[in-house]
């Protein structure tokens, strides 16, 4: 759906982005991951065609987007960094001239609003002043915007940025509920968004990308996962023993507490069963098992430090 | 066309929205009233000079004249408050992103920017037809010259709003915008004055039947004593056309940067 090709964009000097290339598949949906000002925004901007590239090319559903730009933004659906709203209008006002602005015909336009309307949850603010809404309205009827002409591509620049918890919850379930409908590329620098909503990531530093695959946290540390487990007392040999278990890579007593065991084992279950046998049979009184949250954190940090995150 | 007219519908509504055009409105008619109300006294103190005297001093045509000629030059400080936000505040609520990511093209923008601006200000003129109203009333005024003097204020407020609208499109703050478009206004009605101030004298004589040229005031002179030149026409329609066309390539140049 989305082909990029040698994407370079340079301010003067300055390269925004330097020779990118990847795709996006119908019905998948990107996150595309970085830093503040790793160039994130210019690659959407140049996709939206809203801004041309120093050299590249970029093509969406087939058509070039610095030749058939016309064609392009047909398609697209797109959620700038700051909703493009005019505070002066009322909400449905506002969205009746994204669908004028859209060529959306007179007899389709009302329903095409109600069915955004409803969809983005703006019932209640509908004949609202948008200048009075707060940031969570404002950024939702920037998504309205985004979704009225019903895109077969949807750009998203952080759309979950200044939401409050509950928001960033529907905004992510609203955004989930386009999987396989759209394709997505939906850009962020909050990880654990990306691991609820995306089936891959792009992982672009300095312009360049450093990472390009599918969202799988556990492969990314080499099949390996690691379990704490609390005891009462690590009895004699316990580590020995949970050592020698068949699929046991490397076991450490927790530096920060004799009770913590911190085991790396093979991301198998039958591992995972004689583990607790092996504590459970020792005596020690196993309080918890419990498997170590790391992987993506630790692993975008790996990549735009330049070298593995440590352990725990 | 469907995307200009859209602009054109959104543009004419954020000036309803806000106090803007109420008070630009209020605010000429007040003026205007004050002008006319100042005309109506001359004109009958000349009417009761004549009955005495028999005097020719003054007819009602030359004083429409006058009327229309401060309305021509008033009109230069109500047109930077209307095309002030015209590009530069879609620039500072960064709008553009959504104007330029919608199937619009360039020039429907420009065309439906101009246009809300434009039927805005041709609206503010069109209430000064009652002071035609009351000139028939109470005189007997020379319509044909009239007609070719509201003829000359729609072209000359086309080549106001287009220069101000171009004005917008350079910068990113409204009161910078206004400023200039005042500016420049007044620089242009200026240049009849210097152009003639140009003699053998002061040197660059050829430069001063080009300064006149320039100046949208002699122009308009001629449409409001009743002659339509095709220069004067040619004058106006072109200027607006060129401004209208740089304003396309500002907005085009945006995008490069």
């Amino acid at each position: 759906m989305i082909e990029v090709r040698n994407l370079t964009k340079k301010y003067g000097d300055r390269t925004a982005i330097n020779n990118l290339t990847f795709s996006v598949g119908k019905g998948e949906i990107l996150g595309f991951l970085g830093q503040n000002g790793a160039g994130k925004t210019t690659t959407m901007k140049i996709l939206t065609g809203f801004m041309p590239a120093t050299s590249g090319t970029a093509a969406i559903g087939g058509f070039d987007v610095f030749e058939n730009p016309l064609e392009v933004k047909k398609k697209i659906g797109y959620l700038p960094e700051n909703p493009p709203i005019y505070p002066e209008l009322l909400v449905f006002e506002y969205l009746s001239f994204v669908a004028d602005l859209r060529g959306i015909s007179k007899s389709e336009k009302s329903s095409k609003i109600d069915r955004v309307i409803e969809r983005c949850n703006l019932g209640d603010v509908r004949r609202r002043l948008i200048g009075n809404l707060s940031k969570g309205y404002r950024q939702r009827v920037g998504l309205a915007q985004a979704l009225i002409h019903d895109p077969e591509v949807l750009i998203l620049d952080e759309p979950t940025v200044g939401l409050d918890p509950k928001q960033v919850n529907e905004a992510r379930g609203l955004i989930k509920s386009l999987r396989s409908e759209k394709t997505v590329i939906y850009s962020t620098h909050i990880l654990s968004e990306v691991s609820a909503t995306c089936d891959r990531i792009i992982v672009i530093d300095k312009g360049n990308i450093v990472a390009q695959e599918a969202i799988n946290p556990m492969g990314a540390a080499g099949g390996l996962v690691k379990t704490e487990i609390v005891v009462r007392k690590i009895s004699e040999g316990l580590k020995s023993k949970l050592s020698s278990v068949e699929g046991v890579k490397e076991v450490h007593i927790s530096s920060n507490g004799t009770q913590r065991l911190i085991v790396e084992t093979e991301a198998r279950e039958e591992v995972m069963a004689e583990v607790s046998r092996v504590v459970v049979e020792s005596d020690s009184g196993l309080i918890r098992m419990s498997p170590v949250q790391q992987a993506l954190e630790e692993y975008y940090l790996s990549l735009i430090t330049g070298k593995r995150g440590v352990s725990i | 066309m469907r995307g200009a007219v859209a602009i054109l519908k959104k543009e004419l509504r954020s000036y309803f929205y806000s106090p803007v055009a109420y008070v630009i409105l209020g605010v000429f008619l007040f003026i205007m009233g004050v002008i006319f109300a100042k005309f109506v006294d001359i004109y009958q103190r000349f009417n009761s000079a004549q009955r005495f005297s028999g005097s020719q001093g003054i007819t009602l045509d030359k004083l429409a004249t006058y009327l229309y000629q401060n309305m021509a030059f008033i009109l230069c400080f109500v047109t930077p408050f209307l095309t002030m936000k015209l590009y530069a505040e879609e620039k500072r609520q960064q709008t553009f992103e959504l104007l330029f990511t919608a199937p619009l093209k360039k020039f429907e923008l420009v065309l439906g920017k101009f246009f809300a601006a434009y039927s805005l200000m041709l609206f503010m003129v069109a209430v000064s037809f009652i002071y035609v109203f009351f000139m028939i009333l109470w005189g007997n005024p020379e319509l044909p010259i009239i007609g070719s003097t509201y003829l000359g204020l729609l072209l000359a407020l086309a080549c106001y709003v287009s220069l101000g609208g171009l004005i917008s499109a350079m910068t990113s703050n409204q009161a910078i915008a206004a400023v200039w478009t005042f500016i420049v206004l007044l620089l242009l009605w200026l240049l009849q004055s210097l152009g003639q101030g140009i003699t053998a004298q002061t040197g660059f004589i050829e430069w001063g039947p080009l300064l006149v040229y320039l100046s949208p005031l002699g122009h308009f002179n001629s449409f409001s004593e009743g002659l339509i030149h095709v220069k004067d026409l040619i004058y106006f329609i072109s200027f607006t056309f060129i401004t209208l066309y740089f304003t396309y390539c500002v907005v085009e140049s945006n995008r490069w940067r």
